[in-house]
């Protein structure tokens, strides 16, 4: 079957952007500003206006020698810990270029009162800037994101004219990424000036100059039009080109002005030519038209529209239809499970041991249900590492309650295949836990509200369909099975070992009696033929011929038989 | 292709358009009459043209809430236009409505009209202008009453509605009874796309003073055109950045900075070429892409298209006795680059684009029809929830109060089957939502059927799993609040409700249990208050009408059912239908 056709939306998304007044608006004040201000030295002001009462307009305004010589020595990148908020899980540390670093640090004074009052606004906020003005804008609005929380009802956006490259890798996988728009004209040098092939200053090292990424979304503009692109490989080549080819360009100062306006114009233009015939692959013809725009010849740029075309096709799979029914799959699976561990009570087995001593076909099919929602949510956990701490937060709090199910249902599956297989040796917590179960546990703790007496009461009362909040208690059961025996065979072991084993059974005791009191195991535990209760027999054993003296909170309960009014 | 453009438009007579055009510029002319009325006896047609206005006041009235004077449309009037999901009543522009509302007494008393509908001629209303968004909405007040089915024909028209509109239109089927005639660079028909400004009041200032006559060419207003459509041309950009599966994330970051028009075309365009030859256009998208393409400047130069834009307002009847007259019309249907409109390669892709989201929505459809994962999966599961319902009623239970129990294999089996439905309806849902499928799925019925045997078989077990699991504390009573029922059964039986042309709420069977559970933790909670009674009482008779018309089945009355043995523990004088549900009981207990 031949796929339906896909289409590039980047000029359809320009024309919207230049038709909407909301550049206008960004640009509207900045010439003024710009030029009120002395020329020298090479400064930074943040001036607020409030044009209409639901919007806010915040211009950081560079001095007129910061704007068209915008890099005296400031070209490199320094690692800076005041973004280390940005970071991926895959990048040790964010660097940010020297001058707009050193711009941005020269407002702390002001910054900290402007972020308090403008987070506190509620309506759209627009922080722009020209030149160098732009990339302290950038800054700024990250430096804002980073302190706003989901309540608030400030509506930011970041439009940056004519700036230069501000970051590296770093800064390319914010989710906020979408907050950022840059307008760049191929006539000015001054975005691409810190690419290699640009016109860096000699001063500058090129090693470190050739890691600068572009993040947001782009508007390119040449003098026929403009396009909207937000792949890094293709903005790079048209600030590449854009300052390698205006000749003495540091000079030329471009008047974002009179671009918008000829923009505003070409959008209502039928341009030269007209449509004389349907295209055929739409996607790969638009894309070069659109790239003939704005002045690049995709041949000769090695533009790959091939891969542009499958990444289109990859996105344009995920609809909201296919989110639906990605999580109305894991329900299915959890309902599964849900229905093994019922099966197995109904049987008065444990869901634990139930799975720990069967072999057939319903275990094996619960092996697959496990599967298929481990991959589900490694995927999910691995996708929340990768966006910046802040963000975490956010994505992850949607699905942590379903995630908390998952790991009480499938983790203690998990311990039990791998103290069934006498190979995998001790300690499954330090050496086989998976890092998904680490990172869900760490998050639920985090967000877990303290609890208070009447959500105790309350769950005294359900007891009998908890989950076994510690998804790693059947860990703790095996391990102390295992410190049972090697106190059993005294000959085989030593006496340190024999002390540390020891040592494990109180610390266990001590752990299981205040999950007791927390009411936060399943009263599957004390059923008879339980891992829990074969660890009670041989421990209760144990004590009696060799520790009669010995008693402890866990022991009088057990041996009182207080158990058997649990839930 | 060529055809005359009467025999595109569903049962209209030939040789009518041209009359029409003369007669609708005429009444706009007649400002001491609501409209005319002409028949044309050879062909059995009568013919209403309504006047139009040129004040700023009747097109912005409204302007003080938004600067499109947009409101909702009245769902009195107008029950069936609005979205049968999430997407809530249509809007329309508030002066229009206002205006239509002043003309339609005059309109339902005219005695031509009801001779017209008594000697079955046809009846077309027509409007040139902003006569025009009276004609139409006239058109659809009647068409929603059901009395006749008359014809709209609109000459330079405004737009009057939004998306929401223009989808009720096509899913109601009709869209094809409203035909626009628009020439190619006319401000007016896209002069709604622009929010209200001075230039708007210019161009209208200008109309009017040429229809006082007072001043017989009075000086045309300049450089309004960059203004209103660099507007129109945003709003045709957002589309199209939709149309062409738009996947940037500041697409919607951008657009909560702008304010859009929220007009959209509906019904069929009919675009003048200004030579003879005229292009037919029925996919909304379409029109909307070519309203602002086919007008953008070209070679000529902007002040003389500006005047053009105003001048070919007035141009309708010449153009269309051109047209129509004589040699039959070039009439182009498919988006095709000869059609003379004189579009650009941007604006082709912006039209394949609308073809193949048209195109994506038939495939949707088809799929759900043929693919095994859906249409004949819904039936598979709904005959496995069938049996399983029949064989809960021999353990005298129930399927409602054994699911709820979770005991044997069967319920767990149920569970799974209620869970595979819910994905597949879920994601149904959702293309909804989105626009994936035809405008007229939620009328097909076929999947109304469907849906309704779902929702009455299933939505009973997603009550048992939701009070099973206490959900109500966690986010409210069942039936109340919004986040508890799932939106799937609520969009079914927001069709059926429509279809069967009943008030929203009024088809509300599968909730039954609901109500029950509900009212057993109200009374444990609330004790018994005479809010308790009055909805005891309502519950009585919604099962007694239920089990009536078989839209409940009776399996609720079974003697170890929940309901049965609540039903029996309620005190005496908080019952009003003691015996007949007693009854009821009884005979069930004496079918089995």
């Amino acid at each position: 079957m031949s796929q339906a056709p896909l289409f590039s939306s980047a000029g359809e998304l320009a024309n919207l952007v230049v038709t909407s007044n909301l550049i206008d608006v960004a640009w509207a004040n900045i010439p003024e500003i710009q030029r009120g201000q002395a020329a020298f030295p090479c400064s930074v002001q943040p001036m607020v206006y409030r044009p209409t009462p639901n919007r806010t307009i915040l211009v950081f305004a560079s001095s007129p020698n910061c704007t068209q010589y915008p890099l005296p020595e400031g070209g490199d990148l320094v690692q800076s810990s005041l973004f280390q908020f940005l970071c991926p899980k895959e990048c040790p540390s964010v660097s940010i270029n020297r001058a707009s670093l050193d711009l941005f640090i020269s407002l702390q004074s002001q910054l900290p009162g402007l972020k308090t009052e403008l987070s506190e606004w509620e309506g759209q906020l627009i922080i722009t800037g020209y030149s160098l003005g732009g990339s302290v804008a950038a800054l700024f609005t990250f430096y804002l994101l980073d302190s706003m929380d989901k309540k608030s009802k400030c509506r930011p956006i970041c439009i940056t004219f004519g700036s230069p490259l501000i970051g590296d890798f770093g800064l390319q996988h914010s989710q906020w990424n979408s907050f950022f728009l840059h307008v760049v004209s191929n006539k000015d040098p001054v975005p691409g000036l810190f690419l290699p092939s640009g016109r860096s200053p000699p001063t500058s090292s090129h090693s470190q100059t050739s890691v600068y990424k572009p993040f947001g979304t782009y508007l390119l503009c040449s003098e026929h039009g403009c396009a909207c692109f937000d792949d890094p490989d293709l903005i790079l080549k048209f600030l590449t080109v854009a300052s390698s080819e205006v000749a003495e360009g540091l000079q030329l100062v471009v008047d974002y002005g009179e671009i918008l306006r000829n923009l505003k114009y070409r959008a209502i233009c039928k341009g030269a030519q007209l449509a004389s015939e349907r295209f055929a692959y739409p996607f790969s013809d638009g894309i070069v038209m659109e790239l003939k725009t704005i002045g690049i010849d995709p041949a000769e740029q090695k533009i790959d529209t091939k891969r542009m075309e499958a990444e289109a096709r990859t996105l344009a799979k995920e609809t909201k239809a296919s989110e639906a029914k990605k999580l109305n799959d894991r329900k299915k699976a959890m309902a599964q499970l849900e229905w093994y561990k019922k099966k197995a009570e109904y049987e008065k087995k444990g869901y634990y041991d139930c799975f720990r001593n069967e072999e057939n076909s319903r275990q094996r099919n619960v092996k697959l249900f496990m599967e298929e929602l481990t991959a589900y949510w490694e995927e999910m956990v691995a996708e929340a590492e990768r966006k910046p701490q802040k963000e975490r937060t956010s994505f992850r709090t949607g699905w942590l309650f379903a995630g908390t199910t998952y790991r009480r249902m499938v983790e203690p599956l998990d311990i039990a295949e791998f103290y069934k297989d006498k190979d995998s040796g001790r300690d499954y917590i330090n050496n086989k836990r998976s890092q998904h179960y680490k990172l869900l546990e760490q998050w639920y703790e985090e967000a877990a509200k303290p609890r208070t007496r009447e959500d105790l009461d309350s769950k005294k009362k359900k007891v009998s369909v908890l989950l076994t909040e510690d998804s790693c208690f059947w860990a703790h059961v095996e391990e102390a099975i295992l410190s049972c025996e090697s106190l059993r065979n005294a000959n085989s072991t030593t006496p340190e070992q024999r002390e540390s084993s020891w040592n494990n059974l109180v610390r266990f005791g001590e752990y299981v009696m205040k999950q007791i009191d927390n009411c936060a195991v399943s009263p599957d535990i004390f059923w008879s033929g339980s891992s829990f209760m074969t660890w009670w027999g041989e421990y209760e054993a144990y004590i009696d011929n060799f520790r009669n003296f010995y008693s402890s909170r866990l022991v009088e309960y057990m041996k009182g038989g207080g158990y058997k009014q649990y839930g | 292709m060529e055809e005359t453009v009467e025999n595109l438009i569903i049962g209209l007579n030939d040789g009518v358009i041209s009359p029409a055009a003369s007669l609708a510029m005429e009444a706009h002319n007649s400002p001491s009459k609501l409209f005319l009325v002409k028949k044309i006896r050879h062909l059995s047609v009568v013919v209403l043209a309504f006047r139009g206005s040129m004040l700023p006041n009747d097109w912005f009235g409204q302007r003080g809430h938004s600067p499109f004077g947009e409101t909702k449309i009245d769902t009195g009037k107008f029950p069936s236009v609005r979205s049968l999901n999430d997407g809530g009543d249509a809007v329309v522009n508030g002066s229009f409505l206002w205006r239509f509302n002043d003309v339609l007494d005059k309109l339902s008393h005219a005695k031509e009209l009801k001779k017209a509908i008594e000697k079955k001629r046809q009846v077309v209303f027509a409007g040139y202008s902003s006569g025009g968004p009276i004609a139409i909405l006239a058109t659809l007040y009647f068409l929603e009453n059901q009395t006749f089915s008359p014809r709209c024909l609109t000459f330079g028209s405004p737009l009057v509605g939004d998306r929401i509109f223009s989808h009720a239109l096509r899913r109601e089927g009709w869209s094809d009874y409203f035909t626009h005639f628009v020439m190619k660079y006319d401000i007016i028909p896209r002069i709604m796309l622009s929010p209200s400004s001075t230039e708007h009041e210019q161009i209208l200032n200008y109309f009017k003073s040429k229809l006082d006559r007072k001043n017989i060419n009075p000086a045309p207003p300049s450089g309004f055109y960059l203004t209103v459509m660099g507007n129109a041309s945003s709003v045709a950009s957002y589309e199209a950045c939709h149309l062409m599966g738009c996947r940037n994330p500041s697409l919607d970051i951008i657009k909560s900075f702008i304010e859009l028009s929220p007009y959209r075309p509906s019904g069929t365009y009919v675009f003048c070429t200004g030579n003879g030859n005229l292009v037919v256009v029925k996919n909304p998208n379409a029109v909307l892409q070519i309203l602002i393409h086919c007008a953008e400047l070209g070679e000529s130069d902007a002040a003389e298209v500006e005047k053009r834009s105003l001048d070919e307002h007035s141009a309708y009847p010449n153009e269309l006795k051109d047209s129509l007259g004589g040699m039959k019309a070039v009439v182009y249907l498919d988006v095709d680059p000869a059609n003379d409109l004189g579009l650009s390669p941007q604006a082709m892709l912006c039209l394949q684009a609308a073809e193949e989201f048209e195109n994506r929505r038939s495939r949707n459809l088809e799929n759900i029809r043929t693919d095994r994962n859906y249409k004949e999966k819904i039936e598979d599961q709904l005959e496995k929830q069938r049996k399983y319902k029949e064989n809960a009623q021999i353990s005298r239970l129930g399927y409602y109060d054994s699911f709820k129990l979770q005991k044997e294999d069967a319920d767990f089996h149920a569970n799974v089957s209620r869970l595979e439905l819910a994905e597949i309806w879920d994601e149904i849902k959702e293309m909804l939502k989105e626009f994936e499928l035809p405008d007229d799925f939620e009328k097909k019925p076929e999947f109304i059927k469907l849906g309704t045997i779902y929702r009455r078989l299933v939505e009973p077990l997603d009550i048992a799993n939701f009070y099973r699991h206490s959900k109500d504390k966690e986010t409210g009573a069942y039936v109340i609040s919004r986040g508890a029922r799932p939106k799937r059964y609520r969009f079914i039986q927001c069709w059926l409700e429509h279809h069967e042309k009943k008030l929203f709420g009024s088809r509300s069977e599968s909730l039954f249990w609901a109500d029950v559970e509900q009212l057993g933790i109200d009374i444990e909670k609330k004790g018994y208050l005479q809010e308790i009674k009055d909805r005891i009482h309502q519950l009585e008779r919604n099962l007694i009408a239920c089990i009536g018309d078989r839209s409940l089945d009776d399996d609720v009355l079974l003697e170890n059912s929940t309901f049965v043995k609540w039903w029996r523990a309620l005190p005496l004088e908080y019952k009003s239908q003691s015996d007949r549900i007693d009854n009821l009981i009884r005979e069930k207990a004496a079918g089995v």
